[in-house]
């Protein structure tokens, strides 16, 4: 639920587009088990690695810049990403809560 | 998301519409749901589960399905009386919390543009500014002047439209008047101890903004036993 605590990522995105930076939203979609923020929590990237918000409680957020920069580069419209614990082939990190999220980026233009 | 929809949800919040977005994660094509209104072409055939979605504030992936819904409320509408220091630092905390704030006091010297820049005071006795805000049980007060002339009227019509939240500031002993007078008004025992007073969750501390958290606190904690 966005209630009246909403962290207003979309408004500082839409800033960041009128500055002329390239912009991926990245909002967690789906949830498993213990995971650190609900879904719909959102965090911006720009081509940069800047980053603003959050998907989780800090556990990946490095890669999910890094996935972001990635489309940016490859000029991908949108891609989704999981997050599980044991998932350590695809990913550097991991959730140490054991949770699990899904995660969708997505360029904004 | 195309940045035209973005703008469009940023427009929303502001107008403090209750809407959901929708988004097809296959193509991340995404559009604004709003109850009543008729549903893009794209998304009709989910029609019945968006607005299962709407109607429990659910954010969440349509099962077996690419769908992913948003669902925005509008922000809590908080009525501060007194624009005193306090006060200002409530509408600080308030700001981030996105809480919508709407100060009232009829002391012309207090609600001043210089101690609250940015910010719209109703400068106005309590009785006649409630006739300009809609109230329901989703509106909280928070009573901040001590003075039963211009606190009374307020939790008189806070009590009566049952505002899941109403806070006044003051010693036990003031707060111990306040309830004498509220009975005496005709209010029941339970609508009386319905009131935070004294205001707030004890944190110890006396300064204005260790005040104003100790009462945010409480606000948001009450909010989410709603």
């Amino acid at each position: 639920m966005k209630n009246s605590f909403d962290e207003k990522i979309l408004e500082e995105a839409n800033d960041w587009v009128k500055g002329n930076q390239k912009v991926v939203l990245a909002t967690v979609i789906q949830t498993w088990g213990s995971s650190p923020r609900p879904t719909g929590s959102r965090m911006i990237v720009n081509e940069n690695g800047d980053f603003s918000g959050s998907v989780s409680g800090g556990c990946v957020e490095s890669a999910v810049v890094r996935e972001c920069i990635g489309i940016i580069k490859d000029n991908k419209p949108f891609k989704k990403i999981e997050f599980k614990v044991s998932n350590e082939s695809a990913w550097e990190v991991g959730l140490a809560c054991g949770g699990e999220i899904a995660v969708y980026l997505e360029r904004v233009n | 998301m195309q940045l035209k929809i973005l703008q469009e949800i940023i427009k929303k919040k502001i107008n403090k519409s209750e809407f959901a977005i929708i988004t097809n994660l296959e193509n991340s094509n995404s559009e604004i749901f709003e109850l009543g209104k008729p549903i893009g072409k794209n998304f009709e055939k989910y029609k019945d589960q968006i607005n299962e979605f709407y109607k429990n504030k659910k954010n969440g992936v349509i099962e077996n399905t690419n769908i992913f819904v948003e669902t925005y409320i509008r922000p809590i509408k908080v009525i501060i009386v007194g624009a005193v220091h306090i006060a200002q630092y409530l509408i600080d905390y308030a700001k981030s919390l996105n809480f919508e704030i709407i100060v009232i006091d009829p002391r012309g010297y207090f609600a001043t543009e210089q101690r609250f820049p940015d910010m719209k005071i109703m400068n106005k006795w309590p009785d006649e500014a409630f006739k300009e805000i809609e109230t329901n049980s989703n509106t909280a007060l928070i009573a901040l002047t001590h003075d039963p002339k211009i606190d009374d009227p307020a939790l008189q019509h806070a009590l009566k439209k049952k505002f899941y939240y109403i806070g006044a500031l003051g010693s036990k002993k003031t707060h111990a008047n306040r309830c004498q007078r509220l009975t005496e008004a005709g209010f029941s025992n339970n609508e009386i101890n319905s009131i935070h007073g004294p205001i707030g969750i004890k944190l110890g501390g006396k300064s204005a903004p260790e005040i104003a958290l100790s009462i945010i606190a409480q606000l948001v904690s009450e909010t989410y036993k709603r």
